[in-house]
């Protein structure tokens, strides 16, 4: 089957199997920053994101710290995933906006997000991810995000 | 530069590009700084494929464009304030108008709209084809002050230029 997030089949698939790992495989920018997904959420309390703390990801060499932007586009990608699997039915979502708190320094070291669903409407979505490293809480950075929830069968003509 | 005088605009354009060159993630990503003046500040992204987000569909990651706006918007802080100051990011927005494609620069315009004493206020705009704008950005950054900035902060911006001087 050919993979791709505008294959209906392969996304239903995928998405049926909580296969995120397949969909970061396609995201060229999230596998540069080093995204992944953490499956075993000790607390049990749903999916977690993980964004490795890689020296290509670092916005100021004095402190040292993360850059900015790219703990922003980590959280875009989780909020993407999470929303991804979270829908009633497979739906392709596009960002529509972002808006970024920075709360603290990002530190070089895992980062940790984790992202809520707050509505989903039938053409609109609402996610919003809270970004953190050494304990959640005492969060990094927050966000919100909307996004238009595309139809796969759609994107894939 | 020579010491005393105020830096032109071209001695800015080596200064931000000094200043991304040491941000290790838009380093390795090859961004440009074509143009500086105190109001504006223009930059340039090569194309890479790992900027995309969508192999499939040839979409760049909206993540890139946040971190663009970020960066420039950040960068354009410097030439607005009297001497420059570590500015951290407090807030951004992106408005994302339509989604950047495979196989083009990204170009970032950032302009600085209000410095206050405690906070730089700016806006930016992406595009890859003149006239066609992909998102906006608003970011807000925090001003830490001489205090809180490392000595030798706007030395080693203009360190190159001094030695020629």
């Amino acid at each position: 089957m050919r993979e791709g997030f505008d294959n209906v089949e392969w996304l239903a698939r995928t998405r049926a199997e909580g296969d995120v790992e397949a969909w970061l495989a396609l995201v060229p920018y999230a596998r540069r920053i080093g995204v992944s997904a953490v499956s075993d959420d000790p607390q049990g309390e749903g999916l977690l994101f993980r964004l490795d703390p890689r020296e290509g990801n670092v916005g100021n060499v004095l402190l040292p710290a993360l850059h900015g932007g790219v703990v922003a586009a980590f959280m875009e990608t989780a909020a993407t995933l999470d929303l991804m699997l979270a829908t009633r039915a497979p739906r392709l979502p596009r960002i529509v906006d972002i808006s970024i708190d920075y709360l603290r320094t990002a530190r070089v070291v895992p980062t940790l997000a984790r992202c809520s669903l707050l509505r989903e409407g039938r053409r609109m979505g609402n996610v919003r991810v809270c970004a953190w490293q050494e304990s959640e809480a005492v969060p990094v950075a927050t966000a919100r995000l909307h996004f238009v929830l595309g139809d796969p069968a759609e994107a894939g003509a | 530069m020579t010491h005393g005088q105020t830096p032109s605009d071209a001695d800015w354009r080596r200064a931000l590009t000094r200043f991304v060159t040491a941000i290790t993630h838009t380093r390795e990503l090859g961004l440009e700084v074509l143009e500086v003046t105190p109001e504006v500040t223009t930059m340039r992204l090569p194309w890479c494929d790992d900027l995309l987000g969508d192999t499939a569909r040839g979409l760049v990651h909206g993540g890139v464009l946040t971190m663009l706006l970020d960066t420039a918007c950040g960068s354009a802080v410097l030439p607005a304030l009297p001497a420059p100051e570590i500015c951290p990011t407090l807030d951004l927005r992106v408005d994302h108008f339509r989604p950047g494609v495979a196989g083009r620069a990204i170009l970032a315009e950032a302009r600085v709209i209000r410095v206050t004493e405690s906070v730089v206020f700016t806006e930016g705009i992406l595009w890859q084809e003149a006239g066609r704008p992909l998102a906006r950005g608003i970011g807000n950054f925090v001003r830490l002050g001489p205090r809180n900035t490392p000595d030798g902060f706007a030395e080693a911006l203009f360190a190159e230029e001094d030695d020629h001087a």
